[in-house]
């Protein structure tokens, strides 16, 4: 049966949601902002899928549902009409000489997972995966489960493909999910809003991120790097054509302001710590996003008379967001 | 004699039960951090005023310090000159209205240890300006009589580098301070690992410890509340029942009457 359903919010549970309801339902987008939806969390994001990494902060059960969105990305990319860059070669993590402590912290702290271990790899096994690594770094961890996608691509790709399945677009609406009208219109309505749901979600808050957008030619790296350090840990993710994704502060803060001179220096010292290449590097842009948060730090997915929501992804967007949706899609009778 | 459930300490003039100072940073989630500040029973917690983290950008997590009813210890954790720490701690003063400030002063980007002579000026500034400073110094007796002399009433010696859980890598310097400097309030903040690191603290005599990386990094923090709870109870019951002095040649505890003589040496 086919239901007239409102999707609210169009960032990256929004787009994923009206991608799986628009197969078999009319689907009309409601977004506070524009297509490019620019206040979303998930356009910032390096959109790593990373769920043994994430285990370190995350209980099992999130990191095993981040399997699951894994093996859930191929099929969602297949039905866009656009390529979208998709890995999984998994994720390397390396430290230099005088943090290993953090290192086995890092591995001590990683939570086990059925069939996917982690393994520990020498400066000659670190060559042999990252070439560009040669005699760097004396000892890291591999693992390989692990990937990523092209988030820019993945925005700009599911919205060609949703107006090809002529969704409707309301940009530049603001829309209160207990009004009446919108009640009456839909079947359902999702509420995708993330922290635009901050007023009416009771202790959802944001947490303040900052990323850097690199395009470094001389660099050529295969799959997302961790560094451990015990103060600066980063990440770096590759993107297709050289760019790269250094990321990300976090800030118990709800200030989404223009990065501070302290957190770039902090990621781009890390950064060049790691590849000496970055030097020369060109700095596309420095971003901040608010990613929704509860109070524990989960998601959760709300059903309420017609309303389902899916909030509180918090820094596992690309991770748990397919899994999620599907949750929140099922419960559609 | 004190009963260690009653008995108290004096941070400026006040009077503070619990001998657990705890941290609010690097806990999985504000959750998880709101019931580990519970099961810790601590009267204080510390928090810090860094970067966007404004009262009002972050509300929500200042909310849910708030929330746990206790009172708050700010300090200036990240700074490294005395300028930066003094507008950090006159800022904190707006924020939380309160004259203390745990003042922190990095020297070593490494270690984290602070730095003894821009402390001395920076708590010589702040206590010419009514501030009531709690400074985090090294175990140096020297510079914790220099801070004595400039009007401390608290001191906050290392027990080793902040985040190390090495526990008290010097307890002959940290003993040393507390029989020069029998009156001060003295708290042992950083670099505690174990229950059993804050428990030697207490026995020692200090009148209290102050962590944060020990309850949060553990694998359950609010267990390791529980724990840290139980051994700074265990630590001042010890202190206060003054402990058996210790000797090099072994003393029988089992009474050995009516052993025949030739058994004994």
């Amino acid at each position: 049966m086919s239901y007239n359903i409102a999707v609210v919010g169009f960032g990256l549970t929004g787009r994923l949601a009206a991608l799986e309801l628009s197969l078999v339902h009319n689907v009309t987008v409601y977004e506070v902002g524009n297509a490019q939806a620019l206040s979303s969390a998930g356009r910032v994001a390096a959109a790593m899928l990373a769920p043994l990494a994430e285990s370190v902060l995350c209980e099992q059960d999130l990191a095993l549902m981040g399997l699951d969105s894994i093996n859930r990305w191929p099929k969602i990319l297949a039905q866009l009409d656009d390529t979208v860059f998709f890995q999984q070669q998994g994720t390397l993590v390396v430290a230099h000489q005088q943090d290993k402590g953090d290192l086995q912290s890092f591995a001590q702290r990683l939570k086990p997972l059925a069939n996917h271990q982690v393994k520990s790899v020498n400066r000659f096994e670190i060559e042999a995966l990252e070439p560009e690594f040669a005699g760097r770094f004396n000892q890291g961890l591999y693992l390989p489960c692990e990937g990523q996608i092209d988030n820019q691509a993945f925005y700009s790709a599911s919205f060609n493909t949703l107006q090809k399945r002529h969704v409707q677009f309301k940009f530049d609406k603001k829309v209160d999910i207990a009004c009446k009208q919108l009640l009456k219109s839909y079947d359902y309505i999702i509420d995708c809003r993330g922290l635009g749901a901050k007023n009416t979600t009771c202790k959802l808050r944001g947490v303040r991120g900052e990323v850097v957008r690199l395009h470094a030619p001389e660099v050529s790296l295969t799959r997302p790097i961790r560094l451990m350090h015990p103060r600066y840990p980063i990440y770096i993710a590759p993107k297709p054509n050289h760019e790269y994704v250094i990321g990300a502060t976090e800030i118990e803060s709800q200030d989404s302001g223009p990065a501070t001179v302290r957190s770039t220096l902090e990621l781009l010292s890390a950064a060049y710590t790691v590849h000496s290449g970055f030097a020369e590097a060109r700095i596309l842009s420095i971003q901040t996003g608010l990613r929704p948060a509860f109070s524990d730090n989960r998601p959760q997915v709300n059903h309420e008379g017609k309303v389902i929501g899916i909030n509180g992804l918090y820094r596992h967007g690309y991770l748990l967001a397919p899994s999620l949706v599907a949750e929140a899609v099922a419960l559609i009778k | 004699m004190n009963d260690p459930n009653t008995d108290s300490f004096s941070i400026y003039g006040e009077q503070i039960t619990s001998r657990l100072l705890i941290g609010s940073a690097l806990y999985p989630s504000p959750a998880v951090m709101a019931e580990s500040i519970v099961a810790s029973g601590a009267d204080i917690v510390t928090v810090s005023l860094r970067r966007q983290q404004s009262v009002s950008a972050g509300d929500d997590f200042w909310q849910f310090i708030k929330d746990t009813g206790l009172k708050v210890l700010p300090n200036t954790a990240g700074c490294h000159s005395v300028k930066e720490a003094v507008t950090l701690a006159q800022m904190c003063r707006e924020v939380f209205s309160t004259n203390w400030i745990k003042l922190e002063l990095i020297g070593d980007e490494y270690n984290l240890q602070p730095d003894p002579f821009a402390l001395l000026e920076a708590t010589k500034i702040l206590i010419n300006d009514g501030f009531q400073v709690l400074p985090y110094c090294t175990d140096d007796l020297v510079l914790c009589q220099r801070l004595a002399d400039l009007g401390c009433e608290v001191l906050m010696p290392w027990g080793s580098p902040i985040g190390t859980g090495k526990g008290l890598l010097n307890q002959y310097n940290l003993k040393t301070i507390r029989e020069r400097l029998p009156d001060m309030t003295l708290i042992v903040d950083a670099g505690l690992g174990l229950p059993s690191h804050a428990c030697q603290a207490l026995e020692l005599g200090y009148d209290a410890v102050l962590l944060n990386s020990a309850i949060a990094g553990a694998g359950c923090p609010v267990t390791m509340s529980h724990a840290f709870k139980a051994a700074v109870n265990a630590g001042r019951f010890a202190y206060t029942a003054k402990a058996m002095p210790e000797k090099e040649v072994a003393a029988p505890s089992t009474p050995t009457m009516g052993m025949p003589f030739w058994h004994q040496t």
